[in-house]
């Protein structure tokens, strides 16, 4: 260090010349984000203005075009994000259970239910296809007669909000939440329900499709197009990159995947004359937030800003409400380890701080045990307990996008909205988003990802802490969640007598008109909602899918 | 890296695949390209594969390896019904590893069943690597033909 005061810098490159000496050696060979995006000693507005950076068109007001800064005015002085908890186990029973105590514990998201395998592709608890799967990632629903279970003793209006993540069976789901609803003469508006609904990325990421991607892309739309006059306050469609994210793709490919597939839906929607301007509010855009904190930030500050864009000059919005879609952030369970787990509350915690300064409206938390199992009832708490901390005791949250007029932040969304907008570009060049999944586009992106990723992991040149840096030997015993082993036998007698007890006849019926509305080609959603009143079960109704549509078909790859 | 130390050998063949309802397949793409960067070939089924289309497949593309992608925690029994249609086609030369989701417990049960390559997430590429390298027996990847 020299000795004398230096003289004021002149500009960036001056600053970088007179500190040539003490910047020489940096604890890194180079900075870049794992996403490729090169990171410089340090920004300034010399850097903003370089990009053409202007804060009218740029950034904007909170409420206002571009939407940068956020969606409301107030932002979270008006209203806190929702804290939402994801769980769902064994039978209805115990799920049961565990909504009641999330709700207990201050919950304010509702109820978001996490289902089991069997029933998210489209099995009766009892096919062959789901021996041993029964209620083990989640909760099993058969049939109307679960829905009922789950649900019992919870008035909807005090959960108000209830999610699922149903995708290609969600015109199933959505049946037997209309048909529940219906029963207790609950009105749609008083419990919003929300679906993920979102088949494309099945194919890419998540593993849960069963039909041809043309023919679940149809059931998504016939699924919005009649929530919008059935129930027209629920959320039908939630298009998600988390799960895209987690196989591998970069924040900035989960970005623009999901706003490729969820131009995807709209068209869809356009192609049957629904009007953007009726359900562009009802969309959501579902991401999950990893370590990169700021680019995490500059995401969702991008995604607002492309997406609202696209609603006005691609699909013709002209209202406020249309542009308004959900921003939906979840932290990732995939950076959390099993090794030292008590370090994943912080990495928590940084996960749901950078979701909430990108201004999120609705963020999830995961548990701190979630890499060893399903998490236990103090992990579950200690997750809930993060989220009001940020809330209450941080102060982030009493002014309006903290990070915005960041140098290095607006420099990042501005380059977020430049990649996702070439990715755009290069999908829309492939004939769309399910062009891009046919030819094998996304897998391709996200199979390197996580190949770069392990590898650099395993050469120690991305550190993991406990896992390739600082372990310990030190074991931390946590508790982990055990299924009760009879949740699947109570399940199957619980199918057994839904079968025996409901009219055969009134079944065979309504799934026959199924048949008839599936090849006629005409929305399904009314014949759906008669199979599930008629306890048809999901195994029943999918397979007159799968009669009428086809099965996907997985299929070899060599490397 | 080497598939083989001598050059009269074809690359070691390997089948990887995911068995039940679980279609996490992250974890089993890695470990695709990580066998191929290592010279070996590849093949990736895919999703959902019953048992008895996993024994088809591998006598199809005469593997010399199949490896068992599972991360949702019926690891034990699904690999126990994929040995079971192993055995019922007649395919006993195949090396088979697991990789996943695998409790003690169940690793423990694997390795009672006879298969020693169970592999739980943070097990090292290379070692992987070693392992298949280390347990094809020699004249299963000799090159006949070609």
């Amino acid at each position: 260090m020299k000795t004398e005061l230096s003289r004021p810098a002149a500009s960036y490159d001056d600053w970088l010349e007179q500190h040539r000496e003490d910047l020489k050696d940096p604890r890194k060979k180079s900075f870049e984000s794992p996403n490729g995006i090169p990171v410089e000693t340090l920004y300034t507005p010399e850097h903003l203005e370089r990009e053409g950076w202007s804060y009218q068109r740029d950034v904007g007001y909170p409420g206002q075009t571009p939407y940068t800064r956020g969606f409301t005015p107030g932002g979270y002085r008006q209203q806190l994000w929702k804290m939402e908890m994801y769980a769902g186990f064994g039978s209805a029973e115990e799920a049961n259970q565990r909504y009641r105590y999330l709700m207990s514990q201050g919950s304010t998201g509702g109820i978001s239910i996490a289902l089991d395998l069997p029933t998210q592709v489209g099995y009766d608890s009892d096919h062959p296809m789901a021996l041993d799967e029964v209620g083990q990632i989640g909760v099993a629903l058969t049939s109307l007669d679960d829905v009922e279970r789950v649900f019992e003793g919870i008035p909807l209006e005090k959960v108000g909000h209830i999610f699922s993540t149903a995708n290609a069976i969600g015109p199933i789901v959505c049946a037997w939440l209309l048909a529940l609803y219906q029963k207790r003469g609950t009105p749609t508006g008083d419990c919003i329900v929300q679906l993920q609904n979102d088949p494309i990325k099945e194919y890419v990421a998540r593993g849960t499709q069963f039909l041809p991607i043309e023919a679940a892309v149809k059931l998504t739309t016939d699924m919005i197009e009649y929530c919008r006059t059935a129930a027209p306050e629920w959320l039908p469609i939630s298009v998600s990159g988390s799960h895209m994210k987690q196989a591998g793709a970069t924040c900035v490919q989960e970005a623009a995947f999901t706003i490729c597939n969820a131009i995807a839906y709209v068209e869809s929607c356009l192609d049957r004359g629904m009007k953007i301007d009726d359900f562009g509010h009802v969309l959501e855009l579902h991401f999950c937030t990893e370590m990169d904190f700021f680019e995490e930030v500059a995401k969702y500050r991008a995604v607002r800003k492309v997406w609202t864009r696209l609603v006005r000059e691609r699909f013709g919005g002209t209202t406020e409400k249309s542009q308004h879609f959900r921003l939906h952030a979840a932290t990732s369970g995939r950076p959390l380890t099993a090794q030292q787990p008590l370090n994943n509350i912080a990495r928590i915690t940084l996960q749901a701080l950078a979701q909430i300064l990108g201004g999120c409206e609705q963020t999830r938390t995961a548990s701190f045990d979630e890499a060893l199992g399903i998490p236990t009832q103090e992990a579950a708490r200690t997750s809930i307990r993060t989220n009001q901390i940020i809330a209450y005791e941080s102060g982030v949250a009493d002014t309006v996008d903290p990070l915005g007029g960041s140098y290095y932040v607006e420099n990042l969304t501005l380059e977020y909205e430049r990649r996702i907008d070439a990715i755009i570009r290069q999908v829309d060049g492939m004939g769309g988003a399910l062009a891009a999944v046919r030819d094998g586009f996304y897998q391709r992106a996200l199979a390197q990802g996580a190949y770069r990723e392990a590898c650099a992991i395993e050469s120690g040149e991305q550190v993991v802490v406990g896992v390739n840096r600082f372990q310990s030997d030190e074991g931390q015993p946590v508790p982990t969640f055990k299924v009760d082993p009879g949740a699947a036998e109570r399940q199957l007698a619980k199918l057994k007598a839904v079968r025996e007890r409901r009219d055969s006849a009134q079944v065979a019926s309504t799934l026959e008109a199924l048949r008839m509305d599936c090849k006629g080609d005409r929305n399904v959603m009314p014949a759906i909602l008669e199979c599930v009143k008629a306890y048809a079960t999901i195994g029943e109704i999918a397979d007159v899918w799968r009669d009428a549509f086809g099965v996907y078909v997985p299929e070899s790859v060599r490397f | 890296m080497e598939a083989t130390k001598n050059p009269g050998r074809r690359p070691i063949r390997v089948l990887l695949t995911k068995v039940g309802l679980d279609g996490h397949d992250r974890g089993v793409k890695v470990i695709a390209q990580a066998l191929r960067d290592a010279g070996m070939e590849v093949i990736y089924a895919g999703l959902r594969r019953t048992p008895e289309e996993i024994a088809r497949i591998v006598l199809e593309e005469d593997a010399d390896v199949l490896g068992l992608s599972i991360l949702s925690g019926a690891v034990v029994p699904l690999t126990r019904r994929v040995t079971a249609a192993l055995k019922e086609n007649q395919v006993d030369d195949v090396v088979l590893v697991v990789g996943g989701i695998v409790p003690e417990p169940a690793r423990a049960e694997l390795n009672a069943m006879g298969i020693s390559g169970v592999f739980s997430p943070g097990t090292s590429l290379r070692d992987i690597v070693s392992f298949i390298r280390n347990n094809v027996p020699e004249e299963r990847s000799y090159q006949e033909s070609k």
